[in-house]
């Protein structure tokens, strides 16, 4: 244990990112790490269905961008950003609820895994077409510029969905219309079991984006939650002062394989075993803390202040009632026909 | 009152709309200066400016699905395709994004999608289809098809009013074929309801878009020989089963008529439901009058057989009267 986390390298050492900053991400991170890790558990017992589908190695970029927006900000999250969702307001128990099918889920039972969102905190829900959501929010951006306000709305593009006609029509429009979008390409090596490389020529994102349809670009080790919340700060108040949209590209490495079923196998696993050693974003964010002064014991309280918080939300999840058949209509319309 | 055509009456509904609700926008290819392609929105850049007629890239997929977007924050957006076709470009934003989302996460997503469709202008495989068919059936979207210059204000109204994303399928050969008396600007068509444009009691004909004219043509070429009742669809989904068995009740005959392919359009979804609910109504087999299982095609001889046509409509409705 003293070895690995010796091998680990710290976050960034920024002055603008404050030790709440960090605290406040340390809290975000482990969360989503060991709400992904108990409902991979629950998924081998046969008590969640569907897929399970996990964003280790990358929770500091959802992290980073939930936490960088302001509270009047919207974001459409994807299913590697759990953290994204637990920075704008969601719960752990309602994150359970939704996995576990919950009659009184975000989506009502409607939809499994990472596919809700919250209308009360502005996050829209992920849809598994990814690449529809790009549109969508170069929309919300567009009612912000209409009405004058100065808001924000954040989504997140993975390697795979850059590939997709509805990124470029995003991208596109975002940057003619001059929309305060924020992009955040999620550059984690992989897209189910197709590398980059099989994806496109230039395999840079930030490059894509900045040289393809004029939209700032930063580059960003994505491990890095202090470094990444320092891009995406400075992003979000470009595009809220009028700047048009902004990219940031955060790289990482996708350690699990796409989905439950799928155990990263065609994985460079000498890559997978240095980047978990390296650079895994929650325990580069501890060695940063020890920096901070926080002793073993006080890091050792915040993972079991997040591990109790975990417990205590699937706990209440469990005891949530089933969905009611009679309710599938429910919501096909929001107005009822005459 | 003056006369307006049917493309008159949808400029004036946006106008209106635009005019009473701040959240109404339109969007769409060259719908600025130029007033799109059809000249549907001829002056409104004028009237309300840049911001809220707003000309997009060639993006179909991309600007419906900003429609979407928008709509989440509150807005009223209306997006305008050049033509029906292109729906299919949007096709998976509508039904991924626009379908499914208020049933998900209770976010109301009050989109109107504007789509010329239809043939008899000469515009061949990709510009005269009718697409209808491809939302028949979704649920959580509402399609609708104005057949007559009341209709298309007042369902475009109803549309723009509405919580749901509408699919609204406005005929070009009607643009300025129909003319009636300028629609009151508190005209509203209910969404989902259906209307009898022709009362009778011999045969029923369910028609919708530009077929309710030839219907109504048909109806009075037969006039000396039967009563046929014109049943206008309006909203081909979600159909108004009661007044389609309700007028079948009446005349125990029914004609579907459509433009689309007998394939696909709303004919399906109306013969199951007859089928199903009006069987012991019927006093002959269902007749179905529709384009061949073809696209549309371009030369003036082709068209012009493919699209029912008044003759044809006359012809058979005597043979289902002889039934």
């Amino acid at each position: 244990m003293a070895t690995e986390r010796a091998a680990t390298i710290p976050c960034d050492d920024s002055s603008e990112v404050t030790r709440e900053d960090r605290l406040a991400l340390f809290r975000l991170v482990l969360l989503h790490r060991l709400i992904e890790e108990r409902v991979g558990l629950l998924y081998r017992q046969g008590r969640v269905s569907g897929s399970v589908y996990t964003g280790r190695g990358q929770e500091a970029v959802g992290a980073a961008a939930g936490y960088a927006l302001g509270p009047d900000d919207v974001c459409a999250p994807l299913n590697r950003e759990l953290a994204c969702h637990l920075a704008r307001g969601v719960t752990p128990t309602e994150a359970f609820r939704n996995f576990l099918g919950k009659g009184d889920s975000p989506t009502r039972g409607r939809d499994g895994n990472m596919h809700f969102g919250a209308r009360e905190h502005g996050v829209f829900p992920l849809v598994s077409m990814l690449g529809d959501l790009c549109p969508v929010v170069v929309g919300a951006a567009l009612a912000f510029k209409r009405r004058r306000e100065p808001r924000v709305a954040l989504t997140f593009c993975g390697d795979g969905a850059m590939s997709t006609g509805d990124v470029h029509e995003g991208l596109n429009l975002a940057a003619v219309l001059k929309v305060p979008a924020v992009f955040v390409l999620q550059s984690n090596g992989w897209a189910y079991s197709t590398p980059t490389s099989r994806q496109m020529m230039n395999t840079c994102l930030a490059d894509r984006v900045e040289g393809g349809w004029g939209i700032p670009a930063a580059r960003v080790d994505g491990s890095d939650a202090v470094l990444t919340l320092v891009e995406l700060r400075a992003a979000v108040e470009r595009a809220r002062s009028g700047a048009g949209p902004q990219a940031v590209e955060a790289v990482t490495l996708r350690l699990d394989g796409h989905a439950a079923h799928d155990d990263g196998s065609y994985m460079d696993q000498a890559e997978r075993t240095e980047y978990a050693e390296k650079r895994d974003p929650v325990e580069r964010l501890a060695a940063r803390l020890r920096l901070d002064g926080l002793s073993e014991g006080e890091l050792e309280a915040l993972r079991t202040a997040a591990a109790d918080e975990v417990s205590a939300g699937l706990q209440e999840a469990e005891a949530s009632p089933a969905p009611d058949p009679a309710t599938i209509l429910d919501g096909v319309y929001a107005t009822k026909l005459t | 009152m003056a006369e307006v055509t049917y493309l008159e009456a949808i400029r004036t509904a946006m106008a209106d709309a635009m005019r009473d609700d701040e959240r109404v926008f339109l969007m769409g290819e060259d719908v600025g200066h130029f007033g799109g392609p059809f000249g549907v929105s001829k002056g409104l850049l004028d009237e309300f400016g840049a911001e809220r007629v707003i000309d997009t890239p060639i993006a179909e997929e991309g600007f419906v699905g900003a429609a979407f977007g928008a709509a989440w924050m509150g807005e009223r957006p209306i997006a305008e395709l050049q033509f029906a076709d292109f729906i299919s470009c949007a096709f998976d934003s509508i039904v991924t994004v626009g379908a499914k989302t208020h049933w998900r996460s209770g976010i109301k997503l009050p989109v109107v999608i504007r789509s010329p469709f239809g043939g008899g202008v000469r515009g061949g495989p990709f510009h005269a289809s009718c697409p209808e068919g491809f939302f028949i059936g979704t649920a959580g979207l509402k399609v609708v098809c104005p057949g007559s210059v009341e209709d298309a204000y007042g369902l475009l109204r109803s549309a723009i009013e509405d919580d749901d994303p509408v699919l609204y399928f406005e005929h070009k050969a009607l643009y300025r074929r129909l003319k009636a008396e300028a629609p009151e600007s508190t005209l509203r068509t209910p969404i989902g309801r259906a209307c009898i444009a022709r009362p009778g009691s011999d045969v029923t004909v369910v028609a919708y878009g530009a077929m309710v004219d030839i219907a109504l043509r048909a109806a009075g070429a037969l006039e000396s020989e039967a009563s046929v009742e014109v049943l206008d669809l309006r909203t081909v989904w979600p159909l108004d089963g009661e007044a389609i068995l309700a007028s079948l009740a009446r005349t125990s005959r029914v004609c579907v008529l459509q433009e689309a392919s007998s394939s696909i359009g709303a004919a399906g979804a109306v013969l199951s439901l007859i089928a199903r609910e009006g069987f012991e109504l019927l006093d002959a087999p269902p007749l179905l009058i529709a384009a061949p299982i073809a696209p549309v095609p371009f030369a003036p001889e082709l068209e012009d057989a493919y699209i029912p046509s008044v003759e044809r409509v006359v012809e058979e409705l005597r043979r289902l009267g002889g039934y």
